[in-house]
């Protein structure tokens, strides 16, 4: 799943360590979900969204995830 | 995180307990070795006594750096936070619960309780015990590891 938490990390100066403390994650969890490797449950989407005070469809693209 | 805080505290406590048992059977088991009967002892009895006495050393070795980490964790916020995250990380509980975890510890340590016992009776069991262990522990390490390179 693609997401723009680099970019929104980027504009904010954070470093994924950073974010990661804030969310209550780790920073592998954060870089999984950068590159796409790992999909956020609703909890933590919710918790990365709120951080940035954005909602969760304005962080991850869900528009692949309903290609069959 | 004071409720963490005091699961970190128990922590370093039954560690504390692990550290001071191993103590206690290591000196037991350096005695008995020191006072056994050499010309009555087997190949076999050596080894298991040896394997008892590796455990022994593994578990005080392990409580002792846990009671090291901990108590360095417990006085650091920002040390406790990242503890707590790396444990209440949901990727890491998905890799975990792919690895069979918790369950492969649970077996292991089961299955090593009785290998010890099976070693006074019959070496064929305790041999055959001890290698399911390491097998079923190797193949949760590599699920773990493909887990997380691919997670």
């Amino acid at each position: 799943m693609k997401t723009r938490i680099k970019e929104l990390r980027k504009e904010r100066k954070l470093s994924q360590e950073e974010l990661a403390l804030a969310v209550g994650t780790t920073r592998q969890t954060i870089t999984s979900i950068e590159v796409g490797k790992y999909t956020a449950s609703l909890v933590l989407a919710y918790k990365i969204a709120r951080f940035f005070g954005l909602t969760i469809e304005e962080v991850f693209d869900f528009s692949e995830e309903n290609e069959f | 995180m004071e409720k963490f805080k005091r699961t970190v505290k128990r922590r370093i406590t039954i560690s504390s307990g692990m550290a001071l048992l191993a103590l206690v059977l290591g000196a037991y088991s350096i005695y008995s070795i020191i006072t056994a009967d050499i010309s009555t002892a087997t190949h076999s009895d050596g080894f298991v006594a040896g394997f008892q006495f590796g455990l022994i050393v593994s578990i005080l070795v392990l409580s002792v750096i846990d009671i090291i980490k901990l108590s360095l964790t417990i006085k650091d916020e920002t040390k406790l936070k990242l503890l707590y995250n790396k444990e209440h990380d949901e990727r890491m509980k998905a890799i975990r619960s792919k690895a069979g975890m918790p369950l492969i510890a649970v077996t292991s340590v089961l299955l090593i309780i009785a290998a010890i016992i099976a070693g006074y009776i019959n070496i064929t069991v305790f041999y055959t015990l001890i290698i399911a262990v390491a097998t079923q522990l190797s193949v949760s390490a590599v699920v773990k590891l493909y887990c997380m390179k691919t997670m």
